[in-house]
Parts: C-alpha cells; sequence; structure tokens
C-alpha cells in the first residue's frame, strides 16, 4: 500500500501500529462483507418482517343468474363507517399525555414513598415501583385512546342520527392484534346514512367509508337449495398464498352452487402488503396482486317456474311442508327448477348466520335439498318401471287379472302373496295393462312382477341408475338404494317381489331420479345426465375470452325398450289424467290448463317405523307433458302426504301453469331479444 | 496564514489527509440529512434548525478551530499541554455535579448545557490528555525505563479514565486505554512494563466481565449501572437471568425487557444488513424512517447503520477507505515527524480515531457491545465534530513542521 510502503522501513513501532490498524480495518471490513454480502437475505427477511404486513384480499364472487338472466346471486357494496387508526395517532399520544400530566412523575412517587415509609427505597423496591408505574402508565394511554376513538365515534353517532358504541374490549383488541387495518366502527350502512355521512364534507379526521362487497341473494328463499349457502372463511385455497398477516372477510360455498363452482365463483384473491412503522400504524400500502373477479355461472333453472314450483309446494302444508319439485327439460335434461321445501335464506348466511336461525334451519332439516339428498320409496311410480320389464318379457297389454275383494273392506282389493295379504286401493274386478296404471293396482303389477321376475326389474333399474349418484355439482347428491343381482339369487322371496313391484322398500330414490326416469319414458327411452348449469361465463364480457358451455342432452343410458312398450306405456299414463277414474286428474284442479295433455303417474309410498308401523304416506306425482310430443318432466313429492294425486297432483297442475305462462311470455321475450 | 516554509518543495499540508476528511463530512452532511428528514416534525422545522444544516455549521466550526491549530507549531502547544490537561479535567469534574451536568434524559450525566449547545467535555479530555502525554512521555527514552515515571504516564490516562467512567461513559473511558498504550510503546516504554500493564488490564477486564456476567447480584464487586450490565449481557448474548423464585410474570418481564433491550442492536444490524451490496439509495431506507432503528440515535451512535442500509457494502467500503486514509496519513505523519513529540501526538491522534471507528462500526455489525462512542466526522454532534477536526488541525501542525529531508 502506498502509504504503508512510506513509512520508513527501519521504524518497527509505526509498521507495528499500522498493522494493528490494518488488522482492525480488516476484521471491519469482513464483518460487513459477512454481514451485508453473505447474510444479506437473512436481513431483509428480518426488516420485511418486522415491518411489512401481508392483507389478503378477496376477489368479489362471481355471479349466479338463471337461464333468462335474472340474477339469483350477486355481489353488492356495503359500506362501513371505519377508524384508521394511524390518522389518529397524534390524537392517542396528546391525550395520553395529558393524562400522564395530571399523574404524578416517577420521582415525585418514590419521594411519595419515601415519606409514607420514612427511609429511602432500595433498589428492588424502586425497581418494583417502576413496573407498576409502567403497568399504569400503558392503562393510562389505553384509556387515551378509547377516549379519543371514543369522541370520534360519538361524532359519528352524531351525523348519523343514531347512538353508535365504541366497545372498549372489541377495540382494544383490535389495536394490538390488527392495527395495521382500518377499525369498522359500522358496518353495513343503508343507503340514507351513507348520504348522511357524505353530504357533511368534512369528516372527524380518521374516519371514512370502506367499500366491501357482500353476497346477496336477491330473490331471498328462491332456489336457496340450488345456489346453497357460504361460509365465513378466510383461508387461503391451493395455488394461493398462504401467508398473510391478515385476512379479509371471505366466503366458502358449503353446498349447492356455491359449492359445486366455488373454485370459479371465488375467483383468484389479491394480496397487499402494509408497511408498518414501528408502533405497528400503517404507513403506506402497496397492492402486489389485485384481485381478479370469479367466473359468472349461468344456471338451467328457469326462476318463474322456479317460483311457481315452490309456492306450489307451500300451498300443500304452509312453509313447513316437506316435499320436492323437479322440472326437466326431456329432451336436454336441463334442469327447469329444482325446488325443496321448508327452505331457507342464504341471505341469513352472510357474514354469519345466527344461533337462532341456525337451529331453527337444522329443526326442520331445512338445509337438506329433498329433491337430490333423501331417499324415498317411490311406491306406485316404479310401477311403470315394472310394467315396462313386463311388456318387454313378454306380458299381454290386454291379458286380465282378476282383482278378489278384500274380506275386511269388501268394495277393495287384496292379494295372497305366499301367506302375506297385500292390500289392494283399487276395487275387485278385472284389469288389463291400461286399467291397471292409471288406478294404480297392486294385485295387477304384483302379479306382472312375479311373472316378470326381479332380475328384469332391476337390470331396466340399472338402466336408469337407480342406486347411483345422478352428477349433480350441489354435493347434496344421494345414491337411492336398488338391491343388487347378487341379492336376489340368495334368500330372495316372491314377497320381495311385490314389495318392489308396487315401489316399496328395498327400493329407494330420490325425486330428481324419478324425474331422470320419467324424462326417459317421455323421449324416446334416453337416460339424460341432468344439466343444472349452462355455462361458465368470464366476468370480463368483453375481453375475458369464450366462455365454457355444457353439452346439452348428455346420454348416460338407454332404457333399451320397444317403441311399442313406450306407446302402450304413455297411453296408460294419458289415461291417468284423463280418464275421470284416473288417479291423476287432479292435476287440473287449480287450473284445466286447456290444450295440455299430460301423462302421470301417481304413487303413495307407506312409510314404516322400524316396527313395521304405518307412519304415513310419501306421495308421489310423476309426469310429462304434451303427450304428442313431450317436453317437460315434473315431478313432485310431498313428505306425510294423503295420496299422491290427491296431495301431489295440483302442485304438478301449478307447475305447469307456470311452464305454459313462460312459453307465450317467453317467446314474446326472445322476440323482443331478436330485434 | 501559514509560515513560510524553509524547504520550497515541501507541501504545507497532508492534501490526501484533507481530501478523505472532506469525502467524510460531505458523507456525514449527506447521511445526517438522511436520518432525520424523514421525520415529519424535523422537516417542518427552518432549515437553520435542521440536524443537517447545524451539523455543517459544526463542520465550519472545526475547520476554524483546525486552522488555528496550525497556527502555532506544535512543539508551542505542547508547552502549555498540561494547562490544557487541568482545565479540560474542570468540566469532567463539573459535568458529575447535579445542575451542571445534564442526563439528556439518557441516565448518564456527560453534558453540560450551555444553552445553544449541549457541551460533553470528555471529547475535549481525550484530546488534552494525548497532548499531555506526548508531551511527557517525549522525555529521553532512558527516562522512560524509571518506574515513577511509568507510574506517572498510568496516572495521567487513569485521572481522566476514571472520571469519565464515573460519568457514566464506557466507551469514551474505554478509547483512552489503547491510545496511552499504544503512545508508551511509541515512545520506547520498556516491553516489561507494557506487558505488566496489559496484562494487569485483561486479568482486571477479565475478573471485571466475570464479576458483572455471572456473579450473583450481592457478590458483585464492581456496581455497574443496570443498563451497562444489561448491554454487556446483551453483547454477549447472555439471558438475563431473574432472581430465582421469580415468578412467570417476572420472567416475562425480564424476556421482553431482553428483546427490547437488544433491539438497537437487532434494528442496527438489520439496517446493515439489508442494505446489501449496492444499498437501497439515498433518503430510501426504511430502518429509521419508520422508527425501527431509534431516531434518537440514529444520526449519531448509528448513523453508519443508516449509510451502510442506504448505500450497502460499497458505501459501507468507501467509508473503510476514507478512514484508512486518514489513518494511515496520520501515521506517515508521525514518521516524518520532527521529533518524538510530534510523532507521539500524531500516533495518539491516530489511535484514538482509530479506536473510535473500530468501536463504533463494529457495534454497528454486532462484534463490539453497544457503548456510546461517535463515529468521527460522520455523527451528529457538535462536541465530537470539533474534537475530531481539532485533532485533524493537530495532525497537519505535525506535518506543516516535520523535518526536512
Amino acid at each position: 500500500m502506498l502509504i504503508f510502503d512510506q513509512l520508513r522501513r527501519n521504524d518497527p513501532k509505526l509498521r507495528a501500529v499500522a498493522l494493528m490498524v490494518l488488522a482492525g480495518l480488516g476484521i471491519l471490513l469482513a464483518g460487513l462483507w459477512w454481514v451485508q454480502i453473505v447474510s444479506v437475505r437473512e436481513y431483509r427477511e428480518s426488516l420485511e418482517t418486522q415491518s411489512y404486513r401481508t392483507v389478503r384480499i378477496p376477489a368479489v364472487r362471481g355471479k349466479i343468474v338463471d337461464r333468462h338472466g335474472a340474477v339469483l346471486a350477486e355481489n353488492r357494496a356495503t359500506y362501513n363507517v371505519s377508524l384508521y387508526l394511524e390518522e389518529l395517532r397524534r390524537a392517542f399520544d396528546k391525550a395520553a399525555a395529558k393524562l400522564m400530566a395530571a399523574q404524578p412523575d416517577f420521582a415525585r412517587k418514590v419521594l411519595a414513598q419515601e415519606k409514607k415509609l420514612g427511609r429511602r427505597l432500595t433498589k428492588l423496591e424502586k425497581r418494583e415501583l417502576r413496573t407498576a408505574y409502567n403497568q399504569d402508565k400503558a392503562a393510562l394511554r389505553q384509556q387515551a385512546r378509547y377516549q379519543v376513538a371514543s369522541n370520534v365515534v360519538f361524532q359519528i353517532g352524531q351525523r348519523l342520527n343514531q347512538s353508535v358504541w365504541l366497545d372498549p374490549t372489541n377495540f382494544e383488541r383490535h389495536y394490538q392484534t390488527r392495527l395495521a387495518l382500518p377499525y369498522p366502527v359500522l358496518l353495513n350502512l343503508d343507503s340514507t346514512n351513507i348520504a348522511r355521512f357524505e353530504e357533511q364534507s368534512t369528516s372527524p379526521i380518521g374516519v371514512d367509508l370502506e367499500v366491501q362487497s357482500s353476497r346477496v341473494y336477491p330473490f331471498q328463499t328462491t332456489a336457496a337449495h340450488v345456489l346453497g349457502s357460504l361460509r365465513h372463511d378466510n383461508s387461503s385455497v391451493e395455488g394461493e398464498e398462504a401467508f398473510f398477516s391478515y385476512r379479509l372477510p371471505d366466503y366458502r360455498g358449503v353446498t349447492g352452487i356455491e359449492y359445486g363452482f366455488d373454485k370459479q365463483l371465488r375467483g383468484l384473491a389479491g394480496a397487499k402488503s402494509v408497511m408498518v412503522n414501528n408502533f405497528g400504524y400503517r404507513q403506506t400500502e402497496t397492492i402486489w396482486s389485485p384481485a381478479e373477479q370469479g367466473s359468472n355461472i349461468v344456471l338451467t333453472v328457469d326462476v318463474l317456474i322456479q317460483q311457481a314450483a315452490e309456492h306450489a309446494l307451500n300451498a300443500v302444508f304452509g312453509p313447513t311442508t316437506r316435499g320436492a319439485v323437479v322440472v326437466m327439460d326431456v329432451r336436454t335434461g336441463d334442469i327447469l327448477a329444482l325446488a325443496s321445501s321448508p327452505t331457507f335464506n342464504p341471505n341469513a348466511f352472510v357474514p354469519s348466520i345466527s344461533k337462532a336461525e341456525y337451529q331453527h334451519i337444522s329443526e326442520l332439516q331445512a338445509e337438506k335439498n329433498r329433491a337430490t339428498y333423501e331417499n324415498y320409496m317411490p311406491g306406485s311410480i316404479f310401477k311403470t318401471v315394472v310394467g315396462m320389464a313386463a311388456l318387454e318379457a313378454g306380458w299381454d297389454p290386454e291379458a286380465m287379472v282378476h282383482v278378489l275383494p278384500n274380506p275386511n273392506a269388501p268394495d277393495k282389493g287384496h292379494i295372497m302373496v305366499g301367506r302375506r295379504k297385500i292390500k289392494d286401493l283399487a276395487a275387485p274386478g278385472d284389469y288389463n295393462f291400461r286399467r291397471a296404471l292409471k288406478e294404480s293396482c297392486n294385485t295387477y303389477f304384483i302379479t306382472a312382477g312375479l311373472r316378470t321376475g326381479p332380475e328384469r326389474i332391476l337390470r331396466l333399474a340399472q338402466r336408469v341408475h337407480f342406486g347411483e349418484q345422478a352428477g349433480l355439482p350441489t354435493r347434496q347428491d344421494a345414491r337411492g338404494h336398488l338391491p343388487t343381482l347378487d341379492e336376489i339369487r340368495y334368500g330372495w322371496t316372491d314377497g320381495n317381489t311385490a314389495n318392489i313391484s308396487i315401489g316399496q322398500d328395498p327400493v329407494w330414490v330420490t325425486p330428481l331420479q324419478v324425474t331422470i326416469l320419467t324424462a326417459a319414458i317421455a323421449n324416446g327411452g334416453k337416460v339424460l345426465w341432468p344439466r343444472l348449469v349452462d355455462r361458465i361465463e368470464p366476468p370480463d364480457s368483453v375481453f375475458g375470452g369464450q366462455p365454457t358451455v355444457f353439452a346439452r342432452g348428455l346420454v348416460r343410458d338407454t332404457l333399451g325398450v320397444q317403441p311399442r312398450t313406450l306407446k302402450i306405456l304413455h297411453e296408460a299414463m294419458l289415461a291417468d289424467t284423463e280418464d275421470k277414474d284416473g288417479t291423476g286428474v287432479h292435476v287440473r284442479d287449480p287450473d284445466p290448463l286447456v290444450g295440455l295433455r299430460i301423462c302421470a303417474k301417481t304413487g303413495t309410498a307407506q312409510v314404516q317405523d322400524e316396527k313395521n308401523k304405518n307412519t304415513g304416506h310419501t306421495t308421489w306425482f310423476a309426469s310429462f307433458a304434451p303427450y304428442e310430443q313431450p317436453r317437460w318432466a315434473v315431478v313432485v313429492m310431498v313428505e306425510d302426504g294423503a295420496s299422491g294425486g290427491g296431495t301431489c297432483g295440483p302442485v304438478a297442475g301449478r307447475v305447469y301453469k307456470a311452464i305454459l305462462d313462460r312459453e307465450r311470455m317467453g317467446n314474446a321475450q326472445d322476440l323482443a331479444h331478436a330485434k | 496564514m501559514f509560515e513560510p516554509d524553509l524547504n520550497e518543495h515541501q507541501r504545507r499540508v497532508d492534501r490526501l489527509q484533507i481530501a478523505a476528511v472532506c469525502g467524510l463530512m460531505l458523507l456525514g452532511a449527506a447521511f445526517v440529512y438522511s436520518a432525520t428528514m424523514g421525520r415529519e416534525s424535523a422537516a417542518a422545522a427552518p432549515f437553520y434548525n435542521q440536524s443537517w444544516f447545524r451539523q455543517l455549521i459544526w463542520y465550519f466550526l472545526g475547520a476554524v478551530a483546525a486552522v488555528t491549530m496550525c497556527l502555532l507549531d506544535y512543539r508551542t502547544l505542547a508547552r502549555w499541554s498540561l494547562l490544557a490537561y487541568w482545565v479540560s479535567l474542570v468540566p469532567l469534574v463539573a459535568v458529575l455535579i447535579p445542575h451542571i451536568g445534564t442526563t439528556h434524559g439518557w441516565g448518564a450525566m456527560r453534558w453540560i448545557d450551555l444553552g445553544f449547545f449541549q457541551f460533553q467535555p470528555s471529547e475535549f479530555a481525550k484530546l488534552a490528555m494525548i497532548l499531555a502525554q506526548a508531551h511527557f512521555l517525549s522525555r529521553p527514552v532512558e527516562e522512560l525505563r524509571q518506574p515513577a515515571i511509568f507510574a506517572k504516564a498510568l496516572g495521567l490516562t487513569i485521572l481522566p479514565f476514571l472520571l469519565i467512567m464515573r460519568e457514566p461513559d464506557l466507551g469514551s473511558a474505554l478509547v483512552l486505554l489503547p491510545t496511552a498504550l499504544v503512545m508508551m510503546y511509541v515512545a520506547g516504554t520498556p516491553k516489561r512494563y507494557l506487558i505488566q500493564l496489559v496484562g494487569g488490564v485483561c486479568a482486571l477486564g477479565a475478573l471485571f466481565m466475570v464479576d458483572v456476567l455471572f456473579a450473583p447480584p450481592n457478590w458483585q464487586i464492581f456496581k455497574l449501572e443496570d443498563y451497562q450490565q444489561r448491554r454487556l449481557l446483551v453483547y454477549f448474548g447472555l439471558q438475563y437471568t431473574p432472581p430465582a423464585g421469580a415468578s412467570q410474570a417476572d420472567k416475562e418481564r425480564y424476556r421482553k425487557q431482553q428483546f427490547d433491550d437488544s433491539h438497537n442492536v437487532r434494528q442496527a444490524l438489520i439496517s446493515v444488513g439489508s442494505g446489501g451490496l449496492t444499498g437501497k439509495g439515498w433518503r430510501q431506507g426504511t430502518q429509521y424512517a419508520l422508527g425501527y432503528l431509534p431516531r434518537a440515535v440514529a444520526h449519531n451512535d448509528f448513523i453508519f447503520s443508516v449509510l451502510a442500509e442506504e448505500e450497502g457494502f460499497v458505501g459501507s467500503v468507501l467509508v473503510l477507505t476514507l478512514y484508512g486514509a486518514v489513518l494511515f496519513s496520520g501515521l506517515r505523519i508521525a514518521g516524518q515527524a520532527r521529533d518524538r513529540l510530534g510523532r507521539l501526538l500524531a500516533v495518539g491522534i491516530v489511535t484514538l480515531l482509530f479506536s473510535h471507528v473500530f468501536i463504533n462500526i463494529g457495534m454497528n455489525i454486532r462484534i463490539m457491545p453497544v457503548t456510546g462512542v461517535p463515529l468521527p466526522l460522520l455523527s451528529y454532534g457538535g462536541s465530537s465534530v470539533l474534537g475530531s477536526m481539532i485533532a485533524m488541525g493537530l495532525l497537519q501542525n505535525v506535518y506543516l513542521y516535520r523535518k526536512a529531508y
């Protein structure tokens, strides 16, 4: 080194000093190298952890609309009045200083204590006094903060003409744990209050409106089971940043479409980082990834038909009616309505459901979609399957079966299967296929069923995919139950065959499965996948890309029966609503439904408890229309109804009325659209 | 201003050193600005009340003082050295008297409030000690062999050392020891004295450390202030030990105390470390702006952290280079000095500066304990700047009157 060499060679002492200085600077250089170059990442991380708070920003949830665009679920901006604590910091400090000025300082306290004791304090006593003093000071600061904040809140209250109260515990907790975020004082301001708040140009310091997006279901209870419900859940999902200091309120679908298409609806949560100072007050904010709005879901449901179905169900026993209605387009599998009663209001789950309300829902089991998530015995509507199986097996539809009178009730029939007597609601006499179906004659179908054998019946039922999930994305998708072919080989009796021939245990179905069966009968044998979602639309309709459209009329299986069989069945089902003695005539009770020819089969399954005691009836009405060119399948199920025809028929009638109304209106609307 | 020199070829001043000092002053002003202007209240003050401007004024006054130092031959100055020594002890005693000395709210009586200026007498006592020591040790080498002379030289050091310890200001007191030691060594004090001295100091130091750090409270011979003991514990990375049978809350309190006490060191390290190679840019540092690096110390004792955060390793190396230039040119001055007095004076000043630099930068990267030692010329503070500039003036004085080749 230049300077170093200039030191005279013959001066070893200065050289030694120079070496010492050089070594010292070398040590510093090495230390700095270690800290600034080698460990830089470690220190940068500590810097970030201490001065940045990351916040998860949930994306705006996508809309759910019906097939014509009516909005069933959307997001509305809600306005909260929030306190921005960093702006109040100076006021906090001032108030605290004022409070502290009124208190004796530490030296005075020591003096006072010494005077009291008459001696000097020991070091330990002084330290204890200091601790107590510091605790008092912290308490004073807390008191000062609350004072300032509650004053501001009082001003807000005056402006809004309502008393607003600041909860001290809540406020302190927020201060201690979420200081970097604004403190919400008033949630969900209504429009009057927003106007009141905004009309005064200057708001108290540190107060501002904060906009939040919140889920709203404009049709309230309509299609609640299809839409499903949300649960408060701020956690990160897969493929998302997992570590956040704070999370803003977010929701996750629990049931229904909200669950099934949660991923699409949810969008992509964003993240921002808040730089905080050493006290934790917010300094600046940077959004590093903005939230991306979720996609919109277009349902196949028609809200008018859905509402009609729900009203019709309600008309049976009021809002506590336990039942379901499914309307399906038999050509495409589109679900036009999927109603379940009792129902709930999905709005109640946002932001969180009250305990009382939750209890109410649980007691009624209202959260359960009875159309898809409860197994019922099909009763007489299963006779359509038995009938088709028999006809396919060569059963002559014109062959007569004689029904013997029941000794206990001579105007009703009965049949002996082995030593067991099975009652028949049909009158004694001779029955062919048509009469048997429309009067729902047990004797006839048990005879036909026994002749056909259980295997043929079950094979046909398997092709309808009874006992399997229908493939609905709503989480509530029950399988039902169908005996397997193995089960009928061992220990299977004629009694069992008789039972399934009239749709009793062990055959269990959901109303949706019955609808799929009915639609298959109507459309010439195609067992369709039910279609509840038409398409997923990107949030930005212009630049967001193409919507994902789900294929219509996806065939899952075929009935594999001859057209002749279906024709015979159609005619018999038509007779059920059009002949005077048909069980389905009540479908025209609410409205004559002029010009609409309806094919139907009613059912009344006996429900028994564990002791084989009858506890009630599951009543059914499975139908399709028009007879000439079937378009709609309408299935109604009511628990504890009086009879399929009497209880469920009128419900179906009301639904058909709505469908016809919709048709007339829809055409007009479509024309308007075309223009 | 300068007396005409007999040798026309000789340069009048050591330009390299002056350039390095100017560089340090520029950095000092820039980073005092950076470390204080982040505060709103500071930025709102009129410019003449702002730290950077005051620092500039101190640099100017310091430069005037340095030039004044060069007006008289250092040999003339040295004649007054004993007087200066005793005079410098007066404020050191005065500062210990309540109402004259102020604590600045820091718990140690280090300052005398002169109204416009908080005067820190220890900064000047160090220089007076060096001057007196140089004068005393410049006697013939044979005399230095006498134990009495050695004892007197030792006494010259110990007196201000004890007074400064009493304030207490451990850091300022400690820098006196290596300074005096190196001066004695260069003066030619016999090695055995020095070895005995170093051995004695080390033994005493070790005893002291063990006593402070590990002895139970009533066994402690040295009564350090609470905060000093804690600083040492923090430096050695030791846990605070609550008294036996302390409650959970007490233990909790001790832990929190430890966390708080190591706060400055931790934050200084984070500042320096997060600077990386090139730093975040002037005024872009966040550590002091957000208050993690305490604002009260960011512009004086921890100014290096601010610089290292904003200019990175490159800036750190620049600072070390500038100090290296000052120190080695100082040693060169010592080598070229006309007589032993000049040589000892230069060596003393270089050692003092070096000790300051080493302790201060060392505490920023945690290789030295935290003691309130300013970084010469960079740290904000009138006494420190004035003291450093007078020291620079003395060095130049020795250079001016060096021997002719």
